[in-house]
């Protein structure tokens, strides 16, 4: 039980699997030249004949930091990936289906380590949108600004940012950089059979062109085949289909009309009547698709729904010519990540809308703990085990919730949106934070680890934008006039960066144009 | 605003340019470009440090002349006291171009504009440009090759910067200036180069900076430093 940790074996070579390789052999030199004691092998097993979904994609702003770390020019980066910056998320037609709208911005309210300004927004909320009084970053998407000048180094920003990609190009640049920069031994290969231990480990795995391969810890990313966690261990699957519906997506690619179009600053989510379709913006092309229940919705009338939504912005012949992609999944997570020595990351581990774009995010943080926590031997791992099922389990739950959020405060009338909003279909946490949130609003207490998913401005973003009121307080607290003074001059600060940010910063298209022809210095 | 037109011994018999320094010749400028090659002139006067061109983000050495915009502490009624101009100041109202040539391998023909809204641009004083004869004046035969020699200094100052920043040798630095009044100067958005990183580099390193003429340059920046103190002194000298 004390065998030592040195061969990691990742099965398969999507963006979860290259992804948990980059980020775990950044972290651990492989093949250390300090001789074997040091080193460990870090080997990618990538099936020559499975293609990778290569659909546009959204990240967190976390990917910045993922990217930094793994040594990666964020020039190299842009040039290679098809990528765009993301800023947040735009909403429309969620609340009442009549041209309402709100936006998720990725930077947290003004002043927000040590002041509320939602209570302070609430007598104002007729005059001013939540995220336009009390973040600079809202404003700018609608002049399709980008959130930093060429002048700005790589990974820095004016306002806070994340990435739309290709996650084709994306997978294939991060193999590149693994293998030919951090050491990560690749193998093509199919993987035939899995060699078990007296244990029940996983001892190795047999493939048709390498042979076996043997490690001590097996990570699972072969997507939602889940070809280790599921197909050899058969670790149960846990719907929650109860709480979110949609299991179907149809995605497409639509071209822009000439290579200067406008790209846009942030992921577009427009509301259908049973689901919702995303609208990103890569430099290349616009990635868009219908997410929807298959109980509340036909394909046939889903798809006219994606064509009509295309040909509003692309013109009736681009939306005739465009090739619809059918995705059908079922939204839910395993009922543990890490079972035995084989952990699963990426669709094996669970799939859910991309309606907060959370799949890549869960990709770094589960390859961020690996990395961090990489047990040392056997006997060791399974208290990782214990602590990594733990912790994700929490993130599933908080996901969830957060993105039942996002249904529950509608008026629309449709079956769908009325049943969303059933109590039955809401997770209970869920309903107790909003029957909190009825009274105050939510802040850094709400948020009970140090390292949670969402901030508490998050869910501050999605609530104010969709109407939602907390009731003024029945007493009035001492600190409330000083409070008060403090709100205004924040309010004030935040429109003058707006004004300031509106007035100095590039179109996206510009600053990616000027990041091809120049490049981001590093400092 | 710019009117560069090309330059003509016909157009531009009578156009005459004038070699004062003043502010309203528009040297009231608080840095300029400066190249590797004219380093060793800068530092006598000025400091050099790095700066960003704001539309490619792009590295250049500048000469230093003031603490605050629109501002040259080397300017005074008597015109600019320094024993060294720095090219780029001096270029002024010409401006240097390159056509194709005709024949593929033959070298691209130098072309000469003038900015004719410059305020040097006269007609009544100034240094004339074109001989009776048509023929370049000497003022103009010098102010040429000062524009061949700008044109080869941003070629070099491209691989002088990529050397600085392949060695990490660039760093942003912030400068609190305190005057003589008890006002706080802050001098932002600058870059110099990073001596421990310098100190630390490879005699290999340093052999190839020193084979591609980087090395002196490097050690020319870092002597500038100390005119720090002189734009200090003049500022306090103004302010009394």
């Amino acid at each position: 039980m004390n065998k030592k940790t040195k061969k990691l074996v990742i099965v398969g070579g999507g963006t979860a699997g290259w992804l948990t390789a980059g980020i775990i052999a950044a972290e651990h030199s492989i093949n250390s030249a300090d001789g074997e004691s040091a080193g460990f092998q870090l080997t990618l097993v990538e099936s020559p004949d499975i293609a990778t979904i290569g659909v546009g994609e959204g990240t967190w702003p976390s990917m910045r930091t993922t990217l930094r770390k793994m040594g990666i020019s964020e020039t190299d980066f842009f040039r290679e990936c098809s990528a765009s910056f993301k800023q947040g998320t735009q909403f429309s037609g969620w609340t009442t289906g009549e041209n309402d709208s709100y936006t998720h911005p990725f930077t947290i309210p003004h002043g927000y380590a040590e002041t509320n300004l939602a209570p302070h927004w609430q007598p104002l909320r007729d005059q001013v949108k939540f995220a336009d009084a009390v973040c600079p970053q809202s404003p700018l998407f609608e002049g399709t600004l980008a959130p930093k000048q060429i002048t700005t180094p790589e990974f820095a920003f004016q306002v806070n940012y994340g990435y739309h990609l290709d996650a084709g190009k994306f997978a294939e640049f991060l193999r590149n950089h693994c293998v030919n920069k951090l050491g990560v031994n690749h193998i093509k290969a199919n993987v035939l059979a899995v060699k078990s231990d007296e244990c029940g480990d996983i001892a190795s795995i047999t493939t048709d062109s390498s042979g076996d391969i043997s490690g001590e810890l097996f990570i699972d990313c072969s997507g939602s085949r889940a070809l280790l966690i599921g197909e050899h261990f058969k670790v149960p699957f846990c719907s929650k289909s109860q709480f979110l519906f949609n299991n179907t997506a149809l995605a497409a690619q639509v071209p822009y009309s000439s290579p200067e179009d406008p790209i846009q600053s942030c992921t577009l989510s427009t509301a259908q009547t049973a689901g919702w379709i995303w609208d990103i913006g890569l430099p290349s092309r616009r990635g868009v698709g219908h997410v929807y229940s298959s109980a509340h919705n036909t394909e046939d009338n889903a798809t006219a729904e994606l064509i009509r939504y295309i040909e509003a912005s692309a013109g009736k012949n681009v939306a005739q010519q465009a090739t619809v992609r059918k995705i059908t999944f079922e939204p839910g997570h395993r009922a543990e990540f890490w079972h035995k020595n084989c952990v699963a990351i990426g669709m094996s581990a669970g799939f859910i809308e991309p309606l907060e774009a959370s799949a890549l995010v869960l990709v770094e943080l589960s390859a961020m703990m690996i990395a961090d926590q990489l047990p040392a031997n056997r006997s060791v791992m399974a208290l990782v085990a214990k602590r990594f099922n733990k912790k994700f389990l929490y993130r599933w739950d908080r996901i969830i919730d957060f993105l039942k959020l996002h249904y529950i405060l509608t008026k629309r009338q449709d079956d769908y949106w009325r049943d969303n909003c059933e109590k039955s279909s809401i997770p209970e946490t869920l309903i107790d934070l909003v029957s909190m949130w009825r009274h105050q609003s939510p802040w850094h207490r709400d948020t009970g680890h140090i390292d949670e998913l969402f901030p508490s401005a998050s869910f501050q973003y999605v609530l104010y934008g969709m109407g939602f009121e907390t009731l003024s307080s029945n007493t009035r607290r001492r600190s409330d006039i000083d409070a008060g003074n403090v709100a205004a001059a924040l309010f004030q600060e935040n429109a003058k960066r707006a004004t300031q940010l509106k007035g100095s910063l590039p179109t996206n298209r510009e600053l990616i144009n000027k990041i091809y022809t120049y490049g981001f210095q590093k400092i | 605003m710019s009117n560069y037109v090309i330059l003509n011994s016909s157009a531009h018999a009578n156009t005459k340019v004038i070699t004062d320094r003043g502010a309203e010749y528009g040297d009231n400028i608080k840095y300029a470009l400066t190249f590797a090659f004219e380093f060793r002139n800068i530092q006598s006067c000025y400091p050099i440090f790095f700066s960003k061109d704001s539309e490619t983000g792009q590295f250049h050495p500048i000469a230093l002349f003031g603490l605050a915009n629109n501002e040259n502490l080397f300017l005074d009624d008597r015109g600019w006291d320094a024993t060294y101009i720095p090219m780029m100041i001096e270029r002024h109202p010409f401006l240097i171009g390159y056509q194709g040539a005709a024949d593929p391998d033959g070298d691209p023909s130098p072309v000469v504009s003038i900015d004719m809204d410059n305020p040097r641009v006269s007609k009544l004083k100034g240094e004339t440009l074109f001989t009776d004869g048509g023929k370049p004046t000497a003022y103009l035969e010098q102010a040429v090759t000062r524009l061949e020699a700008i044109h080869r200094g941003h070629e070099h100052n491209k691989d002088f910067v990529t050397a600085l920043l392949d060695n990490d040798l660039l760093e942003p630095f912030t400068m609190e200036i305190k005057l003589n009044d008890g006002s706080d100067n802050q001098l932002l958005g600058f870059y110099t180069i990073n001596e421990d990183k310098l100190s630390q580099l490879s005699g290999e390193a340093l052999s190839a900076l020193n084979t591609d003429g980087h090395l002196q340059p490097i050690y020319m920046a870092l002597a500038s430093y100390a005119r720090v103190r002189t734009l200090i002194d003049k500022k306090n000298a103004q302010q009394t």
